[in-house]
This record gives structure tokens, C-alpha cells and sequence, in this order.
């Protein structure tokens, strides 16, 4: 996990458009996320978590993070990835994520590594949102179907 | 899953009497044992109604209905007597909540699944009091809301304000609540009402994850989010004068406390990674269950046995932090009363853990049996004269404390003989969700429900307006008809019905 303060340039400002929403689910919610492709759907399902977590127009880009998962398919992979994100909110450097930028998603070793734009939470400056407790199987859902341009990803998030 | 016509279903339930539904076999296939569930008429129609909906063509939703999981609960190796719901239940992440289940010791196969406890373990509710009465509280509400507020660290994202540092949590992971009462945070009455007196014996630290303990290190000490709650309560009603004066509980309007919370994200991660070991065990082992979600490991082998110590700290977490949050109440009140908490007779009246399993002795076709008895959304409610509670309890029967939702009421019950041998001693532990969250926030207006609270003369903080709307009184069931049930079940005895005049919530 390295930190490269200082090192923003101009287009890491660059917001990404929302591509995610919340669906019902009776004690917990489900993160559906889509995109132009499957990285992208990924990186949108990790900013739905974070959004849940706060009101991300409330937070700035001070900080970068890199974070790194891996597993044995592609639902483990979605799972660690969710996991490390999380776990980067919990303890140091407890960063709230407005910005993920996944650069490398290799599926065949199931790996990603994923550069992660934020800040501090802070309490006073960042609205409370829901906590996340767990990221779950329950329900997980990988759409990936290139030929129809159609990336997408559910995920049931304990809370 | 099986898939039915609803009518289909309905065959394998059948209602034993007024308050009792048996689910017979079949109904999920390898069912070792028939399942039970509690309900009264308006808890029945939210359970079955559940249950149709599953039945419809196209449902493809996270969690199978509440019924279907108590079901296959009943199907997992080495469980022994019944599957349980309780009146409370709802659908969880494998087991149930408001569902528990017993697996014999000595029985190789028998398996403990970490589904079966819950992320949040030892989550439970603790209740103390004090000689105040509403009268002496209500010019001074809003400040001692305030300051409650002020002292508890509530919400996502807040850090806890004891100090504490890598080895102190070491040691408080293995201690429980010695460590609170050795630091000071605790009076050593605390923990004779405490189930398990604070500490559970068989934590391990070194079975923990050097991620939980990251996780758990900044949130010692704080309330979460989500259904945690403070509130500042009244006697509203006494059912039981005697069990109520065994309580110190002795007239309407005297004030409580009730802290409702668990083990935090340290408790959450023993839990995630529970699950990702036992998945690896189940192929190896080749443990068959009939839904991906109750992940488990034979108690005996490796993965069991390391969960059971790594759940032990976790309990043992929650504990240290139910003590954080009773020092921080007391010191609360002392400031605003001007009064030592002693003073207040700020005591202790129980502690409850409603998501843990624990090795306990019951009687089985007869017979003395060790088993591991699993309470997902429910409480360990003992009946009188039983060695592991307390003293004081012996002749009244384990206090139960059943937490309502924001604005309702709180229950004390006490265990029953009938519940011991009914349910392995269980009942019941709050209102359970009736409204997924996303529907409480369409629905429900976030004035309308401050309105409502202010009516009612509840103050209230919270930390997250959305949880205003989700954690509305209309998003559960009623927990009236919940301990009403298990009342006239006779699986627990209502004792006292408490009042919140104040809330604080993450």
C-alpha cells in the first residue's frame, strides 16, 4: 500500500460518471454497478460501497492509494477486491474513496491492482453514512458479455 | 433449493398449537431433524407471506425466506433436537436471524458454522440502572442526550477515545472484561451479571487475523451504526414484582440504560475469514449442505476449532466494549447529575449475547448431552435454579433483554423450565426487520418520523439522517407481538417493559 502524495496529476481529479444504484434487500443491500467493460463495472461497484458509506460530493482527492487483491475466480476476485477496499476504510489509512482507478485486472490469475482516490474520513467534514460490515456471496452476480457490450455486478453487502 | 408451488409448501408446515409452527421434513431436502418456529396470527402472516413470495416464478433474491434457512439449518450433520425460529426471525446470511440450532460434541460429524453466529459476534444488549426517576431526568433531557452523544463515539467512521494500543488489545482480546475491570472501566459486580462473567476462557489472540485486529484496534469503545443503539429508558410497566425487585427495578418511572451493541469490525473480519477458511474445509472434508451460505467446519477439525478461539476474542471484544460504552454512560451522568455513578446506583442488571455459540449441557431424549448450541438473533434465556447464572438470578431465571427498534418499547423477560427443554433455553432478541432498508427510505419520511418521536417525548441523535427512515419503528416487526409470543409460549416470562425517552444512534 503506497502512498504517493503529491503525485496527482490533472486527470486524477476527473470525476467518473455514476453508473451504480442500490437495490432492496431486507436486512442488507445489494450493489448492482455496470459499465463499458468488466473493469469498469468493478471500479463503479467499489465507489457504490464507499457511496454508501458517506455523500461522496463531500469528499476531496488528497491522497492516493494503490491496493492489490487476488483469488482463485473471478467472484473470489470481486469479493478481496470489495475486502481490501473496505479494509482501507477501517483501519490506517481510513480513506474514503471518491475515485477508483483499477490498472491492472488480469482474469486469468485473477488479480487486480487498483489506485484509490480520496481522503481521510472525517468525522464533521464526511456525512455518516451506513457501516459496511462484510462483503458477501450471497446473491453475486458477474454479467460478462462482451459481444452484447453488457458488464455487470451485484453484490449483497452486509450492513 | 426445491422449487414448489406455494400449496405444495404449505403441506410440509403444519401449526402444533396457538403459537407454534412444526416444518417437517422434507421440506429441504436431507433434513436430520424437523424445524419449529414460534409465531403469533400477525407474525404468521409476515412468515408465510415470506414464503409465497419466494414461491413466485422469477425470484432470484439474495436470501431464501426465513422458513427455507431454518430448514436447512435442520439439515446440517450432528444437529440434534430441532432447528429453531423464533418469533422474530428473518432471513440472514445462511442461518436465520432470530434462529438457533445445537450440535452434539460427541458427535464426529457435528459442525460449528460461523453463518450460525453472525458477522457481528457477541452482539448483545446490556441494561443498567439507576435510582432516578423520569421526573428528575426530564428538565435535563436534552443535555443528557447530548452528552451522551458526546461521550459515545457513534456512527460510521468514529474511533474510539480509550486509550489503547496493539498489546493492550492483545490483552483484552484474551481477558474480556477482567481487562476493563483492571483498567478501571468496570465495577467487579459488572461482571457477575454478564453472561460467561465478561470472558470467554477459550480465546485465542494468536487465532485472530492480523486484519481483524486492524480493523477492531480504532473502534474499541464506539456504538457502530446500523440497529446499535443507547437509549435512556423507563419502567413503563411491571409484569413480575418480585423478578423485577431481584432486577432493582421497583417502581414506574425509575430510568435505565440500554447499550445494544457487538464486537464491532473487529468481530466482522473473524467472521469473513472464517468463511473463507471453512469453504476450503467443507471440499476436503466433503461436508454437503443445501446452500452455499452455511459455510462450516467439523467442530474437531482445524478450521472448527480455530473459528471457536478466534470467536471467543471476538466475544471477548464486545464485551471490553460494552464496558467502554457503560464508563462512558456513567460518566455521563456523574458530570450531569453532579453524582459519583455509585451514587446513582448505576448498576449492572444483565448482559446478553444474541450472536454467539457456546458449549453448553442440556438434556436430549433424556440424556445429559455437551453440546454447541448456535444463537443467531437469539438469547440465552436459562430457567431458575440453573448453575451458570448468577447468584442473584437464581430464583427469578436468567434476565433476557430484548431491545426494541427506535421509538418502541424494550422488554426484560425471564427463562422458563418450558424453554429449556423446548428450545435449548432460547428465546427471542428484538424486533427483526420487517421493511428492507431501501423500502424504509422510499416510504417513510425522515420529518414524519421526528415528528413522531418528538410527540412521544423522544429525544434523539443520530448520527446518519438515513438511518432515521431505516431504522424506523415501521421497518420492523412489532416487538410487542415478538415477546408477547414467546410469553405465551412459555419459552420466557415477561418481566418488565421499559419506555425510551432518549436515543442515540450511529
Amino acid at each position: 500500500m503506497d502512498e504517493e502524495l503529491g503525485e496527482l496529476t490533472e486527470n486524477d481529479f476527473i470525476i467518473p460518471p455514476v453508473k451504480y444504484e442500490y437495490l432492496d434487500h431486507t436486512a442488507d443491500v445489494q450493489l448492482h454497478a455496470w459499465g463499458d467493460s468488466l473493469t469498469e463495472a468493478f471500479e463503479q461497484c467499489g465507489m457504490a460501497m464507499f457511496g454508501y458509506m458517506t455523500e461522496l460530493p463531500y469528499v476531496q482527492i488528497k491522497q492516493v492509494h494503490t491496493i492489490e487483491a487476488s483469488a482463485d475466480d473471478m467472484m473470489g476476485l470481486l469479493y478481496h477486491f470489495l475486502d481490501e477496499l473496505l479494509f482501507l476504510f477501517s483501519a490506517e489509512p481510513y480513506l474514503i474513496c471518491k475515485k477508483l482507478k483499477i490498472i491492472e485486472f488480469n482474469t486469468e490469475e485473477f488479480r487486480i491492482v487498483c489506485k484509490c482516490y480520496g481522503e481521510e474520513f472525517e468525522i464533521g467534514k464526511h456525512p455518516q453514512g451506513s457501516e459496511v460490515k462484510a462483503i458477501t456471496y450471497s446473491a453475486m452476480q458477474i454479467i460478462d458479455e462482451p459481444k452484447d457490450n453488457k458488464f455487470e455486478v451485484f453484490v449483497i453487502i452486509d450492513i | 433449493m426445491v422449487v414448489r408451488q406455494y400449496n405444495e409448501e404449505l403441506k410440509y408446515l403444519e401449526k402444533i398449537n396457538a403459537h407454534c409452527w412444526r416444518i417437517k421434513k422434507g421440506f429441504q431436502p436431507n433434513m436430520n431433524v424437523e424445524g419449529v418456529f414460534y409465531v403469533n396470527n400477525t407474525l404468521e402472516k409476515l412468515m408465510l407471506d415470506e414464503l409465497r413470495n419466494s414461491c413466485r416464478p422469477g425470484m432470484t433474491g439474495g436470501f431464501l425466506p426465513g422458513v427455507k434457512q431454518i430448514a436447512n439449518v435442520a439439515a446440517l450433520p450432528g444437529i440434534v433436537g430441532r432447528s429453531v425460529g423464533l418469533p422474530d426471525v428473518h432471513s440472514g446470511y445462511g442461518f436465520a436471524i432470530g434462529n438457533m440450532a445445537a450440535f452434539d460434541m460427541s458427535n464426529p460429524d457435528s459442525i460449528v458454522s460461523p453463518g450460525g453466529v453472525g458477522f457481528d459476534i457477541n452482539c448483545g444488549v446490556r441494561l443498567l440502572r439507576t435510582n432516578l426517576h423520569e421526573k428528575d431526568v426530564l428538565p435535563i433531557k436534552e443535555q443528557l442526550t447530548q452528552s451522551l452523544f458526546d461521550h459515545i463515539p457513534v456512527g460510521v467512521g468514529s474511533k474510539g477515545i480509550i486509550p489503547m494500543n496493539a498489546r493492550d488489545m492483545e490483552e483484552a482480546l484474551e481477558m474480556g472484561m477482567d481487562w476493563s475491570l483492571r483498567e478501571g472501566y468496570v465495577w467487579a459486580e459488572d461482571k457477575e451479571h454478564c453472561e460467561e462473567y465478561g470472558r470467554m476462557l477459550n480465546a485465542d489472540p494468536s487465532k485472530v487475523s492480523l486484519r481483524a485486529k486492524k480493523r477492531g484496534l480504532p473502534q474499541l469503545g464506539t456504538l457502530g451504526a446500523g440497529n446499535h443503539y443507547t437509549e435512556i429508558q423507563v419502567v413503563d410497566e411491571i409484569y413480575d414484582k418480585f423478578a423485577a425487585g431481584k432486577m432493582g427495578l421497583e417502581r414506574l418511572g425509575q430510568v435505565c440504560v440500554m447499550i445494544h451493541s457487538g464486537s464491532r469490525g473487529f468481530g466482522h473480519q473473524v467472521a469473513t475469514d472464517a468463511l473463507v477458511q471453512m469453504e476450503k474445509a467443507m471440499k476436503r472434508d466433503q461436508i454437503d449442505v443445501n446452500d452455499r451460505q452455511l459455510a462450516c467446519a467439523r467442530i474437531n477439525s482445524k478450521e472448527g476449532q480455530d473459528y471457536l478461539k478466534a470467536m471467543a476474542a471476538a466475544a471477548n471484544f464486545a464485551w471490553v466494549n460494552r464496558s467502554s460504552m457503560t464508563f462512558l454512560t456513567r460518566q455521563a451522568f456523574a458530570k450531569q447529575f453532579k453524582m459519583a455513578p455509585d451514587d446513582l446506583d448505576m448498576h449492572v442488571i444483565y448482559d446478553v449475547s444474541h450472536n454467539i455459540a457456546k458449549v453448553e449441557e442440556h438434556i436430549v431424549d433424556g440424556k445429559l448431552r455437551t453440546l454447541l448450541v448456535h444463537r443467531k438473533g437469539s438469547t440465552r434465556a436459562f430457567p431458575p435454579h440453573h448453575p451458570l447464572i448468577p447468584v442473584d438470578y437464581q430464583l427469578t431465571g436468567q434476565p433476557v433483554l430484548i431491545g426494541g427498534s427506535m421509538g418502541t418499547c424494550s422488554y426484560v423477560l425471564t427463562g422458563t423450565h418450558q424453554g429449556m427443554t423446548e428450545t435449548f433455553g432460547s428465546t427471542c432478541h428484538g424486533a427483526g426487520r420487517a421493511l428492507s432498508r431501501a423500502k424504509s427510505r422510499r416510504n417513510i419520511d425522515y420529518k414524519e418520523v421526528l415528528n413522531k418521536l418528538e410527540t412521544m417525548g423522544i429525544s434523539i441523535r443520530v448520527a446518519s439522517p438515513k438511518l432515521v427512515m431505516e431504522e424506523a419503528p415501521e421497518s420492523y416487526k412489532n416487538v410487542t407481538d415478538v415477546v408477547n409470543t414467546c410469553h405465551a409460549a412459555g419459552i420466557s416470562k415477561k418481566t418488565v417493559k421499559l419506555r425510551p425517552i432518549a436515543v442515540i444512534k450511529g
